[in-house]
């Protein structure tokens, strides 16, 4: 009996799994593999068996109902499902517009694109001047829940000294080199920020800033005529 | 959709202006630009009130992670809408392939099965109460 037993053991582990009858020690190797009893996993293994997961007494009822018919382990078929992989989702869902806009046409790589009105150089990554969003959101900074003016004992603290800036702390006025595109955008260079001299800057800076002064050195002539006719037709609204 | 954003995207533009004016002012400060100054330091504080403001309207909008790791890159945001949409699309036409295929195969299964096994599948057809798609 216990021969037999033993001889018979390979075979009763998967048709215990057919029949659902009493299970067989599981084996070491099964166990060892993440197999829990009752699933052998071989090549003739079917369902696990009921006793070892009864899921749900529909699933116990269907599977008397498909044991009674001619076919054995029938089972039922899934219900069919309106929305599928085999429709077209984007039309499905109204996105043909947004999927022509940004797939149909070029969309273009640098920041400066989306933004092109944002001054100072944005398409650096944001980690090499610590300006990233991402430090923004794992790292929020410490703020009380108000914003409360500054007061005049305070503003004291903002008495600065008179003169340009150190050459390190004009980080602001280096603007990216603009690229001259088809639809040249003059307003944007009438918005760029004044630089101040600054004797070592390289070849194009200096074109640009040639640029740049002509307005700055126009809008100094306005101020200093309006200082003396006291009034100008075309006043500018220049901040006293 | 867009009118909420509206306001956001001007009280943030005059925020940007306030500070690049104020960078210019401080590039090479003269004492008589101090009031200018002080003034332009109490509109940043409004200005930041300003754009609190606008949030209540904008509590339910969420923005995917992701976005901010193009931004953070120097990147066109766009772009990472666009990569979503083609995603999509690559990952659609992936599983319509493989529902068309399984459904040729089954058609396939049913037909020779039919042939060898004439009267079982006759029957099975029956339990199955329909015909398949051929």
């Amino acid at each position: 009996m216990g021969g037999e037993r033993a001889g018979h053991a390979g075979m009763m582990e998967n048709f215990s799994a057919l029949f659902g009858g009493a299970e067989p020690p599981p084996p070491v190797a099964a166990t060892a593999l993440g197999f829990g009893p009752g699933k052998p996993g071989g090549p003739g293994a079917g369902p696990p068996p009921a006793a070892s997961t009864p899921q749900t007494v529909e699933d116990a009822a269907r599977k008397a109902a498909a044991a009674s018919g001619p076919f054995y382990l029938m089972r039922e078929l899934p219900g069919n499902m309106e929305l599928t992989g085999s429709t077209n989702l984007i039309t499905h869902y109204n996105l043909e517009h947004s999927y022509n806009k940004f797939c149909g046409k070029k969309v273009k790589e640098k920041l400066s694109n989306f933004l092109p009105d944002l001054p100072g150089m944005i398409d650096l990554p944001g980690s090499h001047d610590n300006s990233s969003l991402r430090s923004l959101i794992e790292k929020p900074p410490i703020c009380s829940s108000s914003f409360n003016p500054i007061t005049g004992t305070m503003l004291t603290g903002f008495r600065l000294h008179a003169g340009p800036l150190p050459e390190q702390c004009r980080l602001m006025h280096i603007q990216p080199p603009k690229k001259k595109n088809k639809h040249k955008h003059k307003q944007s260079r009438t918005q760029d920020p004044v630089p101040p001299e600054t004797p070592s800057d390289s070849d194009h800076k200096k074109k640009k800033k040639k640029k740049e002064e002509d307005p700055e050195r126009k809008r100094k002539k306005k101020e200093k005529k309006k200082k003396k006719v006291g009034g100008r037709r075309d006043g500018e609204g220049i901040a006293q | 959709m867009a009118e909420k954003f509206d306001s956001l995207e001007e009280q943030l533009e005059k925020f940007v202006e306030n500070i690049r004016q104020l960078g210019i002012i401080v590039s090479d400060f003269q004492p008589s630009s101090q009031a200018g100054l002080n003034q332009k330091l109490n509109f940043m504080v409004t200005g930041l009130q300003d754009i609190d403001k606008c949030r209540q309207q904008l509590h339910d909008i969420s923005v995917p992670l992701e976005v901010f790791e193009y931004i953070d890159q120097g990147r066109n945001p766009q772009l990472y809408t666009k990569e979503c949409l083609e995603r999509a699309l690559a990952k659609n036409e992936q599983v319509k392939g493989k529902i068309d295929t399984m459904k040729k195969f089954k058609n396939q299964l049913i037909q020779e099965l039919t042939k060898v096994f004439p009267e079982d599948m006759a029957k099975y057809k029956a339990i199955r109460g329909e015909e398949p798609p051929s």
